[in-house]
């Protein structure tokens, strides 16, 4: 079978400021759960309140998650590179363009 | 024992977010009329009475803004077309008017009745078309995200309707903490995209077992050096936003996220697995997605067996208590595995979420008795791996 090329999505696809789904919501007030039974040393001085883009949600979500799961952050042992199926193959990810949420 | 059992090491299940079968697969039915999908002719009325056809124009971004509604009670239209005698039919005729519930906008309502041609959903369609559909696959709950995928984790919602927090009730386990408990034990991960995507399995998963998790680059790795676990569960992208090295476009196709990023991230998990050879040979692949959406499907969701609870009508929204005992609406459901006989149409079966922890504790771990009776009712799926001889002959999908 011949191999099937799968298109990109254009860069306009990529929207951190797009207002936060009921999902990502949701999202946020499970981890804000979570988050309150830290010591107040561990709180991420976030009022979840003023998140209001999918940016805004994702940085909330990283600093919690990064409480709950510090070996999500650590890089693999191996080199991911070197086993072939890299980040920038496989996924829809772009360099950074400066634009600010 | 068939020999792609016999072969099999491990399940892995991919969950997508919200779109429905017709949506994603429908237009199937014209090339393979043993689809269950559309002809063309499915309709709803829409506000002032006009019939809204069906048509293949769905877009990949842009197009279902704002966000379907799929909590409780606007399925509960989309279903009933907001008859409330009792007993009632489920006739799928409330689509439309659920999504001008949102905006009172007449044309845009009809958008709701919008699906994709194959030809741009090359993964899922090639996927479906080389391996097996399911025509009867169904969200296990009318309604939100969080109490389905609770379904896929545990085999019950524990009573849940919406996307509130729900907690673990005896004597219920995931299927993951039945894995590593078992003796001898078994290995299971979560696998969500990064940090900043995270879990929606936080409350009761992430907070206590963290060693349950890992994420996308684990599993990409983990697939390369052959060490993925027996089973594994992957979470897409849920959000636009900065990465370590640049941009991460969201890969869930939840609206109005870009579905192209979403058969991106499908073609990418397929390729990790098929990329090793021995873990292709050994592993079966389960996409399938937690719930419609509000996106138009034509067939009514079937009763079945009662889950044990009850949700009262403050939880539903609608009057009315829910025993759960009425699945969701249908959703694109494909079993990838070279032991699967090319072009399989799986007919006159029902399947739900709650079917995934049965089929993995039903080949991992055998009679297991402390389990929802949804899921002892649950069909299981890895009879489907019937092939003699292993096929040779999958999809390669380039996706730089």
């Amino acid at each position: 079978m011949a191999v099937i090329k799968v298109p990109k999505p254009p860069q306009s696809a990529f929207d951190k400021n797009r207002p936060v789904s009921a999902l990502l919501r949701n999202q946020i007030l499970h981890l804000h759960e979570v988050e309150r039974k830290f010591p107040p040393s561990r709180h991420s001085g976030v009022y979840i309140n003023d998140i209001k883009t999918e940016g805004e949600a994702a940085a909330y979500i990283r600093k919690v998650t990064a409480r709950l799961h510090p070996q999500g952050a650590k890089p693999a042992t191996f080199d991911i590179a070197a086993a072939g199926e890299t980040r920038s193959k496989s996924r829809t990810k772009r360099k950074p363009t400066g634009k600010k949420s | 024992m068939p020999p792609g059992l016999d072969n099999l090491k491990h399940i892995v299940v991919l969950m997508m977010e919200n779109r429905s079968f017709d949506h994603m697969l429908g237009s199937l039915k014209a090339q393979d009329p043993r689809i269950d999908g559309l002809t063309g002719n499915e309709s709803n009325p829409d506000t002032t009475g006009a019939t809204i056809k069906v048509q293949p124009q769905a877009e990949f971004q842009s197009q279902l803004d704002p966000d379907p509604d799929h909590h409780f009670p606007a399925v509960d239209l989309q279903i009933f077309n907001g008859d409330n005698s009792d007993p009632r039919v489920a006739n799928m005729q409330g689509f439309v008017k659920s999504y001008f519930n949102q905006q009172h906008d007449v044309p845009h309502s009809a958008k709701i009745m919008y699906y994709f041609t194959p030809e741009k959903l090359p993964v899922l369609s090639t996927l479906a078309t080389e391996f097996a559909v399911f025509n009867g696959w169904f969200s296990s709950i009318p309604g939100p995200t969080v109490c389905n995928r609770a379904f896929a984790h545990y085999g019950t919602s524990f009573g849940q309707v919406s996307m509130d927090i729900f907690y673990v009730l005896e004597p219920y386990k995931s299927i993951y903490e039945r894995m590593i408990a078992a003796n001898p034990a078994h290995t299971a991960k979560i696998y969500y995209y990064d940090q900043a995507s995270s879990t929606i399995e936080i409350v009761n998963l992430l907070q206590h077992q963290p060693n349950l998790f890992a994420t996308y680059d684990q599993f990409l790795a983990d697939c390369k050096a052959g060490r993925l676990p027996d089973y594994s569960f992957v979470e897409p992208n849920y959000s636009d936003h900065d990465g370590d090295n640049g941009e991460e476009v969201a890969s869930d196709q939840h609206p109005d996220h870009n579905v192209q990023a979403g058969e991106l991230f499908i073609a990418s998990v397929y390729n990790a697995i098929k990329q090793n050879p021995t873990l292709w040979a050994s592993t079966a692949l389960l996409i399938v997605y937690d719930e419609h959406g509000g996106i138009h499907d034509h067939v009514p969701p079937p009763a079945c067996m009662p889950d044990g609870f009850v949700a009262q009508p403050n939880d539903t929204g609608t009057g009315r208590a829910f025993a759960f005992d009425r699945l969701g609406i249908r959703v694109p459901a494909v079993l990838v595995s070279p032991w699967v006989p090319k072009g399989t149409v799986v007919s006159g079966r029902t399947f739900e979420h709650a079917s995934i922890p049965a089929t993995v504790t039903k080949f991992f771990l055998g009679d297991y008795d402390q389990r929802s009776p949804r899921e002892k009712a649950a069909d299981t799926f890895l009879d489907l791996l019937s092939l003699p001889v292993m096929r040779t002959d999958g999809p390669d999908f380039q996706t730089d």
